[in-house]
């Protein structure tokens, strides 16, 4: 993990060197300290840390409004409250303005730097899997398409999907779990569809249901190689699959979910594919 | 599939709505499917994996839809389902599922949930893994939410 840099809010000098002292004994860079919103906005575009410990009381302004200033500046910045206030209501007030942790004063080493070790392996994490899922997902369906059709893909196209699609017919839906929670979807023509259960059963599906299945069964296979791939690359990430779900009909149109997705067109021998794979950074876990 | 798989969701249903302004919330026909569902409107898919794993699927015909995003919205009329409204119905699903999550976990079936996939269409055959789908319909002031439940055991 590269070295953490860490702006101390607060307006007590006691509180501040207190903290600077657990923080420094544990090889974390102070880089800053504030006392007064602006203060904050000041210190935090000039020094960009990756984390800021925040006081609740504040003359003049809160650790709440210090925590949207920080955020307009940079919403990757972390924020942990550290504050001798700690109830329900705070805390779900802290929660709606994106805190990452809660740490109640007096504090205590430990408990600190456990807060912070979290929040930061955390953020480490999601970005493995954001500079990874693309390619390991394309590959998969790649790979997956080769050993049971043995046929190849060329990929054409590749972006981030921002708006609504109409699907071309068919969708396969896998839901992912884990760490981060996702999910992948398939999507081609009833056509494609249909083909490519040929291709899989080696012969002509006897019905729609063994179509559906066969269609189910690869993408289930190729999101669960995917997967395991990805937990090989860290095991902390352990990312299950659910199992698929399948939609067609004539007017089907899938909407853009909240975090980013990326999608993939493939041009196969049965025709367009379209691959989408997204995941959401969690919820941080509370204490 | 056990039918006490269902209780959770209506338990988690009767706790999410009021919180979101609906005043009433009663409780539908519950029935038992096969997998293929028919339907049209705004379809929402859920995965679920954990001592238990399928998945759970929200249909809501286009109108009902359109008042449970508006009653979210605090009351601003929604008269397309543009994005603010979709993205109020993925979070009704995801906060409806995961408070469900936690009824799994009462009963010492721990589960994880994937995020919600939203779509919308007309006849939109919906196949599911496992061969028998429950079905309950919950309505919130009188409005249905139908939640197609099928786990793999």
């Amino acid at each position: 993990m590269s070295k953490i840099k860490i702006v101390i809010v607060d307006d007590s000098p006691f509180s501040i060197a207190y903290l600077r002292s657990i923080l420094e004994e544990n090889a974390i860079e102070v880089v800053g300290e504030a006392s007064t919103l602006e203060e904050v906005k000041e210190v935090v575009k000039s020094t960009k840390p990756n984390l800021v410990t925040m006081d609740m009381t504040l003359p003049g302004t809160d650790g709440l409004e210090c925590t949207r200033a920080i955020h307009e500046i940079d919403d990757t910045i972390k924020v942990i409250v550290v504050s001798s206030m700690m109830d329900d209501e705070i805390v779900q007030e802290a929660k709606k303005n994106n805190v990452s942790a809660y740490v109640q004063k007096p504090v205590d080493a430990e408990e600190l730097m456990t807060a912070i070790n979290r929040v930061m392996a955390s953020d480490e994490l999601f970005e493995l899997l954001e500079n990874e899922y693309t390619a390991v997902f394309k590959e998969g369906l790649m790979d997956g398409l080769n050993r049971m059709t043995k046929t190849s893909l060329t990929y054409k196209e590749e972006y981030n999907a921002e708006n609504e699609y109409e699907s071309e017919g068919m969708t396969v839906i896998i839901g992912i779990i884990g760490k981060f929670s996702g999910r992948m979807l398939l999507d081609f023509s009833k056509e494609t569809g249909n083909q490519v259960a040929s291709a899989l059963l080696r012969r002509e599906p006897k019905n729609l249901d063994e179509t559906l299945a066969a269609l189910a069964e690869f993408a289930n296979i190729v999101s669960g190689n995917a997967c395991s791939i990805l937990n090989r690359k860290n095991k902390a990430l352990g990312l299950r699959v659910a199992p698929p779900s399948i939609m067609h009909g004539d007017s089907l149109y899938i909407s853009a979910p909240s975090f980013k997705t990326t999608t993939a067109i493939a041009e196969t021998n049965f025709g367009k594919m379209l691959l989408n794979v997204g995941f959401r950074r969690s919820e941080e876990k509370w204490i | 599939m056990d039918i006490r798989y269902v209780n959770p969701f209506i338990e988690s249903f009767a706790s999410v709505m009021p919180q979101l302004g609906f005043g009433s919330v009663t409780k539908g026909n519950l029935s038992a499917k096969e997998r293929e569902l028919v339907s049209s409107g705004v379809i929402v898919v859920v995965g679920i994996v954990g001592s238990i794993k399928g998945n759970v699927v929200y249909v809501i015909n286009m109108e009902s839809a359109k008042k449970i995003a508006s009653q979210m919205m605090m009351g601003m009329p929604v008269n397309e389902l543009d994005d603010m409204a979709k993205s109020a119905l993925s979070e009704l699903t995801n906060m409806l599922t995961a408070n469900a999550a936690t009824f799994f976990s009462q009963l010492d079936i721990p589960i994880d949930i994937s995020t919600p996939t939203l779509l919308h269409g007309e006849n939109v055959s919906v196949e599911m893994s496992s061969n028998k789908v429950l079905c309950i319909q919950l309505l919130a002031d009188g409005i249905p939410v139908d939640i197609n439940i099928s786990f793999e055991k």
